[in-house]
């Protein structure tokens, strides 16, 4: 007799979402607050994994359907571009920059150049974590 | 539903543009006036309106926590007994739920009020099937629940 995920499939659905919401919210916050993109692509992972979890690795496979190794690459290549484009700038490399903007929706705000960084590091988290789990998952 | 309250956000928005006031306090106004011509024109729709299943989600929200503190008081008493004389039983209980959120939520409702679990769904989702810590007959046990939760989300998903 197989046994009915009923619950924990109806709970996944609501419970994803409101992870990945997280997930983007401790991505955001890392500048001023504990978080970052390190925190934020561990939660993105664990999101999916809850998924494979409830359902299958298949299914998992046609809804979100990323390549997690290519993922990782561009990850790579955006952390390295952020780290040269101080080149370009006659400053030592890794040098941030930063300014205020005045945004439409959010008013003054600070924008720094390594928020891009974070979203390389976060690409790589996602994607090297995925990896590893999918790897394993589909072992026979 | 959903319908009658996405109708409703976009009388609100419009509501807004009209009386050029962009503001929470515009929008609240803009709100209740669509409401009331949702009432209004509530024969339109094929469903009734949302506000009455909103009041079920309510008055469900409120028989749950009327149930934990009374289950909670029962199974405080068996605890507290210096003998212990409680029959433990498994049961099945057929219910009439279809939808997977319905059963969800039964399962979910069953197992957070103390001296009930839920063990296992039925593959055809037909029967749940539920450990109780003290039982006197399986009818009580059942036509308890049916009676109170299962009544309460029919009330809620009823078109």
């Amino acid at each position: 007799m197989r046994t009915n995920d009923v619950m924990l499939q109806t709970a996944t659905k609501v419970v994803t979402f409101i992870i990945l919401m997280f997930a983007v919210h401790i991505f955001f916050a890392g500048h001023y607050t504990p978080g970052g993109g390190f925190v934020g692509g561990l939660l993105t992972a664990s999101a999916i994994v809850l998924l494979m979890l409830a359902y299958d690795i298949e299914t998992v496979k046609k809804i979100i359907p990323f390549n997690y190794v290519m993922m990782t690459a561009t990850g790579l290549l955006l952390a390295l571009g952020t780290a040269s484009a101080s080149i370009f700038f006659n400053v030592p490399f890794f040098t941030h920059a930063y300014d205020y903007f005045d945004l439409p929706l959010w008013g003054k705000t600070s924008l720094h150049s390594a928020a891009l960084f974070d979203l390389g590091v976060y690409l790589v988290v996602v994607g090297v974590t995925m990896t590893i789990i999918q790897t394993i998952g589909e072992d026979e | 539903m959903a319908l009658q309250i996405l109708l409703n956000f976009f009388l609100a928005g419009v509501w807004m543009f009209m009386t050029n006031a962009f503001t929470p306090t515009g929008f609240a106004v803009g709100f209740i006036v669509g409401l009331l011509l949702i009432i209004l024109m509530r024969r339109f729709f094929s469903y009734r309106l949302y506000t009455s299943r909103i009041w079920a989600v309510i008055s469900l929200f409120f028989l749950f926590l009327k149930e934990l503190i009374l289950s909670s008081f029962s199974v405080f008493k068996l605890v507290i007994q210096p003998k212990l004389t409680i029959r433990p039983a498994v049961f099945e209980l057929e219910t009439e739920l279809t939808h997977d959120w319905e059963v969800t939520l039964l399962s979910a409702l069953i197992t957070l009020t103390p001296g009930t679990l839920v063990i296992g769904i039925s593959e055809d989702q037909k029967r749940l099937y539920i450990h109780a810590i003290d039982f006197e007959d399986i009818e009580d046990a059942v036509s308890s629940i049916k009676n109170t939760f299962e009544r309460a989300i029919l009330e809620v998903s009823r078109p």
